[in-house]
């Protein structure tokens, strides 16, 4: 013998080819449709903000090993992952750092604090978008390319009521997230299944469960296109096929992957009908996340020699769709009830909503038109704004939408001036609404808002009598921003100090419904 | 009823081209022959002879010392040349009946005896299985008048006959089926003489056309035996799939297949029964598998245990291009045990040898990462455990939780999720000790219980 020694192990001593390493170039495969579709559909911006996002959760990963000492396990691929299902769920119009700074939290601080790849509790790519969404809500939610006219999203439109065009949601072409077309996704999502890289009971669960629901809640049950708009648009199908099936974050057997599924699709139509907040798949997701290590402590099926032990053996070749019943049934009754439950409460406070809502309304009339005692809407221009169909106004006014016009009559009957509501969509953190007073001269009565969810301390400052008394008592085409501030001319409007956007969206507004006035009302 | 297959499974290479057409050939060992005294399932047998005593081939060395516990008879004529430790497959070093073989293969008396077993009662076979020394030669070593003794033998529906050989490489019962396909149809037919409920059912993987052509062709004249073909999936020659796939039934580890009406037993080993029952035949020979591309000349072989595997290894023509193994494998690659000395005999369970020149388990080491629960560990797993569940809690030393909730002393050791696992983690392995762990926890609250009372 000549003394080298032989290995020794236990059993088996034959490894599958399968890699960590090739289940994840099975995701990227699987991604690449989408990646190209966004390409095209958005231009080089799009593969910029891919770049960008996948170049730097490579490097964070490689520099975390390098700092932790704990090997390159950026070789196994999972940061591509994550950096180019984060770019996914971009707009392809934010800047820069938006994809850095998401890739970094999401390898850094989601992925490897936790122990790096299989330890973290979240999608790394998902909880880094929500991160950006809650940071930088205003440009996260800004779909517009330079050049585009109407960037309103489909399901911006769809939540105003407004049509939307399922065939450019379903390739992709309408504006929204890089990975956005509907096409490409499900040609990725048949391949990670026919690779078998995730298992169809999450999708499938996560879909049903969320198609139910906004079927049931969405108030159009009978329009079969307005659900399949809300499955199309809002990131749902992205969501569905790739966020929620991570199966890190998700649970490991059938039937935990069943009611993680249904959990995730219930929680994304619950916050898409019944919440305000910029996304609602995300956070749904997120959510549900966090159902996983429950579900997989609590969820554990028998081993074969415990379940059909005392069972008839004749009966153990039931049909595939019969073993589907149950939990089919189950997950139906749970959205229903779910959804029930919502939907009394929601019809409970609904009328005090809209209750409260007019009076706000009412008021903030009342208080920038002081000389009118009551309201009455304007006809022609009811008509005119009708006829806009919710597209911005104007060219020159950002994201600006012209809600309602009213007139304002005195004691004695007469027409004491005119009221408009006008929204404007880029604000810091969403959208701006306020009143605009105008007397019969054409000298602005003053500014009220209806809607406004700055950054408190800063965007909030406008709601003070220091910025809105600028808009009072002015007979003006159109006020301009002085970001500087100390203005003496009266169309200069000072900013209030670190919050231009918000300030440029209130200029804007205002000067969208003068706009509109002096068009229409002379 | 009866499926079509197990559930789980997976589909490793299975490299039987090496020897599929590698004619058996009579291998008679020229070396002294050692018999360790534990090469079963349960209490190891106690030598009948001391240093110096003269033995011939079928010769009682060492008998069976409780109801688990198997005979041992010497398989060469010579001399005892020392009762004493020896090196084994297992590693370990094992009480042992070392045999100086003189080469003559002199026979004891009595020996190819011709019988009837139709004129015996059931005592009779039975006494005879067990005076041959017979015990599981698939690989589990269980001693076969045991197994073959249920409560109560009427209950018995199914005797199946395995011959799937689902393990790698092994090609040694496919060639058992080809030539000696009456003698096995015949021992179940004994068999099926204990168990006069029962229908034989022969199970072969449907890759070995020959052997199914010939035991379809021996069992033509029995009506009380059919071979059932089945498809391809390791491990298909497991105890519990074969059940799964004959009689649609599963049970747990607590069970025996006799509580569910199934006895199954190897074809080698209804081989040795027939030999027993109607030539009279201790067991003595074996047939091995020689294989691997480490090997010279891979081969099948029916030899004698208790020859030493170098000396095996060495009729195979050594080393290929003079290049020493790797690893070496007693069995396959699935379940068979890497050992690290050729100076180890063969075992009456010892169904191939096996000499890679990769360690597949050293270079995955390297690809090795942290679970990604992609969750195929259970999607492979025959007796439906999750294991990635099992390792986490494995991971946290709770056995509590391996044991009580995700049923971990279930777990079959087949190595499936070992196999598919792309993240390389050594799942098999993990639950191997967790195993070891809680049967170490289980004693020790018996002897504590015991203490108390």
């Amino acid at each position: 013998m000549s003394g080298i020694y032989y290995q020794v192990s236990a059993s088996p001593h034959v490894r599958n080819r399968l890699s960590t390493g090739r289940v994840m170039l099975d995701v990227i495969i699987s991604l690449i449709p989408a990646a190209c579709a966004g390409v095209i559909n958005y231009g080089t911006r799009a593969l910029a903000v891919i770049l960008l996002s996948v170049g730097t959760a490579v490097l964070s990963e490689a520099a975390f090993d390098l700092i932790a000492k704990k090997g390159m396990t950026v070789k196994d691929g999972s940061a591509v992952v994550t950096g180019l299902l984060l770019a996914l769920c971009l707009s392809p119009s934010v800047p820069w750092f938006i994809p850095v700074l998401g890739s970094v939290f999401a390898i850094i601080f989601v992925k490897s604090f936790f122990g790096g790849l299989g330890r973290n509790f979240m999608n790394p790519a998902l909880a880094a978008r929500c991160f950006l969404l809650i940071s930088f809500s205003g440009i996260m939610t800004n779909y517009s390319m330079s050049d585009a006219v109407s960037s309103a999203t489909p399901l911006a439109s769809l939540l105003e009521d407004r049509a939307v065009n399922l065939t450019s949601m379903f390739l992709g072409s309408a504006s929204g997230v890089i990975g956005s077309s509907i096409l490409a996704l499900l040609i990725g999502g048949v391949y990670l299944i026919a690779a078998r890289a995730i298992s169809w009971e999450i999708p499938v669960s996560f879909l049903l469960v969320f198609a139910l629901f906004i079927g049931l809640f969405g108030g159009h049950w009978s329009d079969p296109s307005f659900v399949l708009a809300h499955l199309m648009g809002g990131g749902t199908v992205l969501g569905a096929l790739f966020m929620a099936t991570d199966p890190v974050t998700s649970p490991v057997t059938s039937v935990g992957m069943l009611i993680y599924g249904a959990a995730a699709g219930l929680l994304t139509g619950l916050f898409r009908v019944f919440a305000t907040a910029a996304d609602s798949t995300s956070y749904a997701i997120i959510i549900a996340n966090l159902l996983t290590p429950l579900l997989d402590e609590f969820i554990i099926p028998k081993p074969f020699g415990f379940r059909e032990q005392e069972r008839d053996p004749d009966k153990e070749s039931r049909p595939f769709t019969a073993k589907l019943l149950k939990p089919a049934v189950n997950l139906l009754l749970i959205t229903a009830i779910a959804g029930i439950g919502l939907a009394a409460a929601f019809n409970v406070t609904k009328d005090t909503i809209a209750e409260q809502e007019l009076k706000k309304k009412l008021q903030s009339y009342s208080s920038v038109l002081p000389g009118a005692e009551t309201f009455e809407i304007d006809e022609n221009s009811a008509a005119l704004i009708e006829s806009m169909q919710g597209s911005v106004y104007g060219t020159d006014f950002g994201r600006a939408y012209i809600n309602e016009v009213a007139v304002g009559k005195d004691a004695a009957g007469g027409t004491a001036g005119y009221v408009i509501s006008v929204t404007s969509a880029d604000g810091y953190d969403g959208r701006i609404t306020l009143s605009l007073g105008v007397d019969t001269e054409g000298v602005t009565q003053g500014i009220e808002f209806t809607e406004l969810n700055e950054t408190a301390g800063m965007g909030m400052r406008c709601d003070e009598p220091g910025f809105k008394d600028q808009f009072r008592g002015v007979d003006v085409e159109r006020f301009t921003l002085n970001k500087a501030g100390g203005s003496t001319a009266d169309d200069e409007i000072d900013s209030v100090s670190g919050a231009s956007v918000s300030s440029g969206a209130v200029v804007n507004a205002v000067n969208a419904a003068l706009d509109f006035l002096h068009k229409n009302i002379g | 009823m009866a499926r079509k297959s197990f559930r789980g499974g997976v589909h490793p290479a299975d490299r039987k081209e090496l020897t599929r057409d590698a004619a058996p050939e009579i291998y008679l060992p020229k070396n002294q022959m050692i018999y360790p005294l534990n090469q079963h399932i349960g209490k190891p047998s106690v030598p009948v002879v001391t240093r110096g005593d003269r033995v011939l081939a079928g010769q009682l060395i060492a008998e069976t010392s409780a109801f688990v516990s198997a005979n041992i008879v010497s398989a060469c004529s010579g001399t005892v040349k020392a009762v004493d430790r020896h090196r084994t497959i297992g590693g370990l070093f094992v009480d042992s009946v070392i045999i100086e073989n003189d080469g003559l293969y002199e026979q004891a008396e009595g020996i190819g005896e011709k019988a009837d077993y139709h004129a015996m009662t059931s005592e009779e076979i039975l006494r005879k299985i067990m005076d041959a020394g017979i015990i599981g030669m698939g690989g589990a070593g269980f001693p076969t008048h045991v197994k073959l003794s249920p409560k109560n033998p009427g209950d018995i529906r199914f005797v199946i006959a395995n011959g799937a050989e689902c393990e790698p490489y092994i090609t040694c019962d496919d060639h058992l089926m080809r030539s000696c396909a009456a003698e096995i149809v015949a021992g179940i037919d004994i068999l099926l003489n204990l168990f006069e409920n029962a229908e034989g059912v022969i199970v072969i993987e449907n890759n070995k056309p020959e052997a199914i052509a010939a035991m379809k062709k021996a069992a033509a004249a029995y009506t009380r035996i059919r071979v059932l073909e089945a498809p391809v999936k390791y491990p298909q020659g497991g105890e519990r799939s074969c059940i799964s796939l004959v009689a649609g039934i599963d049970y747990k580890i607590s069970q025996l297949p006799a509580d569910v009406g199934c006895i199954v037993d190897n074809v080698g080993t209804i081989y040795a029964i027939y030999k027993a029952v109607c030539e009279s035949t201790p067991l003595m020979e074996r047939r091995v598998t020689i294989t691997g591309d480490a090997v010279a000349r891979p081969c099948n072989l029916i030899t004698r245990i208790g020859v030493s595997c170098g000396e095996l290894l060495e009729y195979a023509g050594g080393w290929k291009d003079g290049k020493q193994a790797v690893k070496m494998l007693a069995g396959g690659p699935m379940m068979g045990i890497a050992f690290d000395s050729l100076d180890v005999p063969i075992q009456k369970n010892n169904n191939a040898l096996t000499f890679l020149t990769r360690d597949e388990v050293a270079e995955s080491e390297k690809s090795a990462t942290n679970c990604i629960r992609c969750g195929r560990c259970g999607s492979v797993c025959p007796v439906g455990l999750v294991p990635q569940l099992m390792a986490a809690a494995v991971e946290k030393k709770d056995f509590e939780r391996f044991e009580k909730k995700l049923y971990g002393m279930e777990c079959i050791s087949c190595g499936c999720c070992t196999f598919i696992c792309p993240a390389k983690r050594p799942l098999t392995q993990e639950f191997k000790a967790a195993k070891a762990e809680v049967m170490a926890i289980r004693r020790a609250e018996k002897e504590k219980e015991a203490a108390r009372s």
